[in-house]
């Protein structure tokens, strides 16, 4: 998915930050939510907890000591609690805890059995059946069966449901397409067959390595459709889940609380529940404040914070790295992008390591290539551009764009809608003004009109914003991104040969080819330079307060709730 | 006078009702597609064909006007894109709630505080304090609240730990403190000065002399004749300092984190919420002229001089 | 209202009069000085400022203020001097561009023309008048910005593409015509209505009607005996506006709806510090420095163009205390 890197800038400025880094969906439709949001905030205090936790928590008192505490974060408005309409990591770091699949991510992001007990995987590697648990049921209390995921695939793909990324998580199961395109006469998936109550089959159109991932992403997970049905549009308002957490309160703007699913098939949450402030603040002196338990560290933050006499150095805590890959993108059709002397110049002449350590404090990686680190796939083996400003020179004036006089205006288009773009930005346009004296006007556009824009592929060149990961899988960044066929090439690249790498990776079933045909692939786009890449996300910062155990920071957004608990003694 | 009220009050609907044809039309002229706002990027044509007719959007305009009016007259703005399937309505009544309390409370520190000073400060003219006050109010109305709000938090959360830093827990809790605090220090220096003009003009009419030739002690001058006839324009430069309060009431929301109509207002504006942002502007501007219509009729009764 | 007063000072050269005045007021004074020297400093930017204002550093980042820096540098390692002085000449533009377009050209022209015709015209313009100011004004700009700059900006791209002429974009004119159009609904009501009950109060007037008398034409009069005698109104209101306007454009660049990046603005600088206002505690504590700069300057804009605005009340009304 595409992701607003201003995003990723605000938090670093200092708010949301951990609010679910990752996930990612497969379109780039998400975060349409305006930077405001990320400003987040707390309206804390016990007020705002349903009366329902208080309860809870002192019954919880005299049992386990390694249970129960509201934990307090900000937050910002989800888009949707809907799991099948989740595009945006601020709604899938909340649907996760409310909702689940066949299978799910770990905190080592590992594919680990959810309400499947166990699968097998065709020697074809077409079918896959799927064995659901014992007894497992939905947070009303009751039983989840097979036909259950079967309805809601299908509801998640019926045009009806208007989920944005139903054709992109769905469509490798067989006759899919034809229900996602349909006019919403067809509802029946060919591809999903139901064995018995215990047993699922799902049948796909060729033997996707990837597919078991995509599963993960809420758009496969399980609704119950009574809950659906009656609930109408606004069913999401009182939920019916099979995550370790329920719905406890939600209004839009102010708060949003979760408390613990107590008919949760595995062990069930230690939390009472978790209260997510959506009103925004100033979240530094909330987190100082003890208004809220967890807050990123923003860039005017930080040398306090590194401070070891400051008091919030106790609780600074590091944040793994997100997979993300910003860039600044070219449309090769545009001139003078259509140049390939002239692409590789400005990428020669951005020296990225220095920006990274003094702009950004070191809080990002320079990328030379399109995988982020200790991604699946992600090889040392693959050469970058790194800053070179006389090999730049040089390549410019090889150019058909040499003289300027002949050179079509650039116009960098990047997202926003206040302030400065993006502080790289700013920085890159200088250092090719200085370095090739090639000079662009940057103009700024709101989100949506950006998303538009790009996906009409109408900008020339465009920054601020980056593709995160949706699944562990190479394919998420090289074949969507830059395969000819795919809608998210945005910027017009086509090579036959990667192209031809990319659709055998598609299939090839032996792991360490797979990888290489990506590395191959990878290898001669960055050679063709279609992007400036700019920054892989580096291990970031945040506070938490002492008295949360047990909270993990994930790269990618996965269920992580279940395991916190408060122990302010 | 009568006339003039009846007038009032009759343009009143028909004032409302242009408002909202323009409203209208600049919620259709407005950049982005509702359908795309709500759809996101990948969809079909035919599906965003299919949303369009079910929403209406394929009738002629003045169908889809009168439409809006219709339901809006029942308190109906229809449906947000950003949060579809949520009644505008239902969406904004509680942040409404919140703002007006905001706004009650700024208001009435506004009160608490601009009167007293401007009328304390009249009657000590002479003494270091009336220019002192005078200063004060000046420095006071040029201060931006990115400034006034961040000392506030400093000083009275971080420092003294006297409220908390953020958040919202109705009309009687201490976290308004602040924020009203911050909202209404321009107010505050307006009505200071204000008052204090106003106050010493009628320091100077004959019937003040007459009082207190009368024999009448200060005090009771002071406050039967001078405060009472001071207030007169006060109470109608009320409503416009109230007006110039909103422009920092929508940044003190941001930063104090209250869940009112201000953060989201401008949440709908950047995500082209234009079912909510049509509501807001209505309801905004029948706020306002109700309370310009009641100043004016209060001002005409206070004071029948006026003419029109 | 006085007309003797009035016409009294008309006849004695009333410009000399009101500056002998005005120069007596030692913190009027004052305020002309710094406002002039913040003018100055605004309009000079371009010969003033040590650095160009994109101009990045990034070895020297967020230092305190020095001699080479004179207001430290920011993140960039950009001379926050320099911005502010670029910020300041934003300003200048866009009060200058708001004002004159607003109030000065479509208030007092309207204010005239509905005093002095009355009737139909002046009924007309009023309840226009009343539409503009019914809706909540800070909401109306933010609304014009946020919807008309993206029409505006196409519509400005389509002219540099057909005509060649290039700039119109980048040189910020688009900016300031977006941000003028926004402020219009805000000023040229409030001049209008001020006009206009000038004009009403000196065109019912014996000296008038002795004009009208002598046979002088409509407009001759309304050029020659009117408008004189309404300037001082007109003038106290401007400077008020001045200050009005300074702060309405800090408030849209603070949500990204005024000048467009890399040209910086006062409003920007300090939206940008503060991230929105969410870190507007950091930066105080950590360097307030960065905040302090901007801040200050539009705290002095504001706060001296009040003042003189209050000087030149007493001056042209004798009446107020």
């Amino acid at each position: 998915m595409i992701m607003n890197f201003k995003k990723i800038i605000i938090k670093y400025f200092l708010i949301i930050s951990l609010v679910g880094t990752l996930i990612s969906c497969g379109s780039d439709t998400d975060i349409v939510t305006p930077d405001l949001n990320s400003s987040e905030e707390t309206s804390n205090q016990e007020k705002n907890i349903a009366p329902g936790l208080m309860t809870e928590k002192k019954s919880d008192d005299s049992g386990d000591k390694n249970r129960g505490g509201v934990l307090k974060r900000l937050w910002a408005d989800p888009a949707t609690l809907d799991p099948h309409l989740v595009t945006d990591t601020t709604s899938a770091g909340l649907v996760v805890e409310l909702f689940s699949g066949l299978v799910s991510l770990n905190s080592d992001l590992e594919i680990v059995p959810e309400l499947a007990e166990s699968w097998n995987i065709s020697d074809d590697g077409k079918v896959y059946t799927f064995k659901l648990k014992e007894n497992i049921l939905f947070s009303d209390g009751t039983p989840i069966t097979a036909s259950d995921f079967k309805w809601s695939l299908e509801r998640a793909a019926h045009p009806d449901t208007e989920s944005p990324v139903a054709s992109i998580y769905l469509e490798d199961i067989v006759g899919s397409m034809e229900v996602i395109d349909g006019d919403g006469s067809i509802t029946d998936i060919s591809g999903i067959k139901v064995i018995d109550d215990n047993t699922l089959q799902l049948t796909i159109d060729a033997p996707k390595a990837y597919f078991l991932a995509k599963l993960t992403y809420p758009t496969a997970y399980v609704v119950k459709k009574e809950n659906v049905e009656q609930g109408g549009d606004n069913w999401t308002d009182s939920p019916v889940g099979t995550g370790p957490f329920i719905l406890s309160e939600y209004s839009i703007g102010e708060v949003l609380v979760i408390r613990r699913n107590d008919n949760y098939w595995g062990e069930k949450a230690k939390l009472d529940g978790v209260e997510f402030n959506l009103a925004g603040g100033v979240a530094m002196a909330m987190y100082e404040n003890d208004e809220i338990d967890i807050t990123g560290v923003g860039l005017a933050d930080l040398e306090r914070v590194k401070d070891v006499n400051d008091p919030l150095n106790n609780d600074l805590v590091s944040v793994p790295p997100s997979f993300t890959v910003t860039y600044i993108g070219f449309n090769v059709n545009e001139p003078p992008f259509d140049d390939l002397k002239f692409r590789l110049a400005l990428n020669y002449a951005v020296d990225k390591q220095l920006i990274a350590s003094q702009v950004y404090s070191g809080l990002v990686k320079p990328a030379y290539g399109i995988l982020p680190p200790n991604f699946p796939g992600f090889s040392l083996d693959i050469t970058g551009i790194g800053y070179d400003p006389d090999k730049a020179v040089q390549l410019l004036a090889e150019s058909k764009y040499a003289d300027s006089s002949n050179r079509p205006p650039i116009i960098v288009t990047v997202p926003g809608t206040g302030g400065s773009p993006s502080l790289d930005m700013e920085v890159v346009s200088d250092m090719w003004d200085r370095i090739l004296g090639v000079q662009v006007e940057i103009q700024q556009v709101e989100w949506a009109t950006y998303l538009q824009d790009l996906h009409r592929r109408r900008l020339q060149v465009w920054g601020g914003s980056g593709w995160q990961a949706d699944y562990p899988d190479p394919q998420d960044f090289i074949d969507i991104l830059f395969h000819s066929n795919s809608t998210n090439n945005h910027g017009n690249y086509t090579n036959q040969e990667a192209d031809k790498l990319l659709e055998d990776a598609r299939t090839e079933q032996d792991v360490y080819k797979r990888i290489s045909l990506y590395n191959q692939a990878e290898q001669l786009i960055i050679d063709d330079a279609p992007w400036l890449p700019m920054w892989f996300d580096q291990e970031g910062l945040a506070l938490i307060k002492p008295w949360v155990k047990g909270f993990n920071f994930t790269p990618m957004i996965v269920p992580k709730m279940k395991d916190v608990y408060i122990d302010k003694s | 006078m009568f006339y003039y009220i009846l007038r009032r009050i009759i343009w009143t609907p028909i004032l409302l009702l242009i408002i909202s044809l323009i409203v209208f039309i600049m919620g259709l002229y407005g950049p982005g597609d509702p359908v795309e706002v709500q759809l996101g990027q990948n969809y079909s044509e035919e599906r965003a064909e299919r949303i369009r007719e079910a929403k209406g959007l394929n009738d002629p305009l003045y169908i889809q006007y009168f439409r809006y009016i219709g339901n809006a007259l029942k308190g109906d703005f229809g449906e947000s894109y950003k949060y579809p399937s949520k009644k505008v309505s239902e969406l904004l009544k509680p942040k409404l709630v919140v703002s007006a309390k905001l706004f009650l409370a700024s208001i009435f520190i506004t009160i608490l505080l601009g009167i007293p000073l401007g009328f304390y400060s009249a009657l000590r003219q002479g003494s270091w304090i009336d220019p002192s006050v005078v200063a004060l109010t000046l420095v006071l109305y040029a201060m931006p609240v990115f400034l006034i709000a961040p000392v506030l938090i400093i000083v009275f959360s971080l420092e003294l730990g006297w409220f908390p830093v953020s958040g919202w827990g109705g009309f009687f809790d201490k976290r308004i403190i602040l924020p009203a605090i911050t909202i209404g220090i321009p107010g505050v220096a307006v009505l200071t000065r204000i008052m204090r003009a106003s106050t010493l003009d009628v320091l100077g009419n004959e019937f003040v002399r007459t009082a207190r030739a009368k024999g009448l002690t200060d005090l009771v001058v002071n406050y039967r004749h001078v405060a009472r006839n001071a207030l007169i324009p006060v109470v109608t430069i009320l409503g416009f300092s109230i007006a110039g309060m909103l422009g920092g009431a929508l940044i003190v929301e941001l930063i104090f984190g209250i869940p009112g109509v201000g953060r989201f207002a401008l949440d709908s504006i950047f995500s082209r919420d234009y079912p909510v942002i049509m509501a807001l502007t209505l309801i905004g501007a029948i706020s306002l002229i109700v309370a310009n219509l009641i100043v004016d009729i209060f001002y005409v009764i206070l004071d029948p001089r006026i003419r029109y | 209202m006085d007309n003797n007063k009035y016409s009294k000072v008309n006849s004695n050269s009333p410009f000399k009069i009101t500056l002998n005045k005005l120069f007596k007021k030692k913190l009027a004074v004052a305020s002309m000085i710094i406002l002039l020297i913040l003018y100055g400093s605004g309009i000079f930017a371009s010969f003033l400022s040590p650095y160009p204002y994109t101009e990045t550093d990034l070895v020297n980042t967020q230092e305190g203020p020095s001699k080479e820096h004179f207001f430290g540098t920011d993140r960039l390692g950009r001379d926050i001097f320099t911005r502010v002085l670029w910020g300041i000449q934003t300003t200048v533009i866009v009060t200058f561009v708001g004002l004159l377009t607003g109030s000065l050209i479509l208030g007092v022209s309207l204010g005239l023309i509905s005093g002095y015709f009355q009737g139909k015209i002046d009924a007309l313009i009023m309840r226009l008048g009343e539409i503009t100011s019914a809706f909540p004004d800070i909401l109306l700009i933010i609304l014009l910005a946020a919807t008309l700059r993206p029409r505006i900006v196409d519509f400005a791209r389509d002219i540099e593409e057909k005509t060649g002429i290039s700039g119109l974009i980048s040189s910020g004119f688009i900016d300031y015509v977006v941000i003028g159009f926004a402020l219009l609904p805000l000023s040229w009501f409030g001049m209008m209505r001020l006009v206009r009950g000038q004009v009403l109060s000196v065109a019912n007037s014996e000296y008038i009607e002795s004009a009208k008398a002598m046979g002088v034409s409509r407009t001759r009069i309304l050029i020659k005996h009117v408008f004189p005698n309404i300037l001082g109104p007109i003038i106290v209101s401007a400077t008020f506006g001045l200050g009005a306007v300074a702060g309405t454009e800090i408030i849209l660049s603070f949500f990204g709806l005024g000048v467009q990046p890399p040209r910086p603005s006062l409003g920007i600088m300090i939206s940008d510090v503060t991230g929105r206002g969410s870190a507007s505690v950091s930066v105080l504590k950590n360097h307030p420095e960065q905040l302090l700069a901007p801040i200050i300057v539009v705290w002095l804009l504001i706060f001296c163009w009040n003042l003189l605005g209050d000087a030149l009340t007493d001056v042209f009304n004798p009446r107020s205390r």
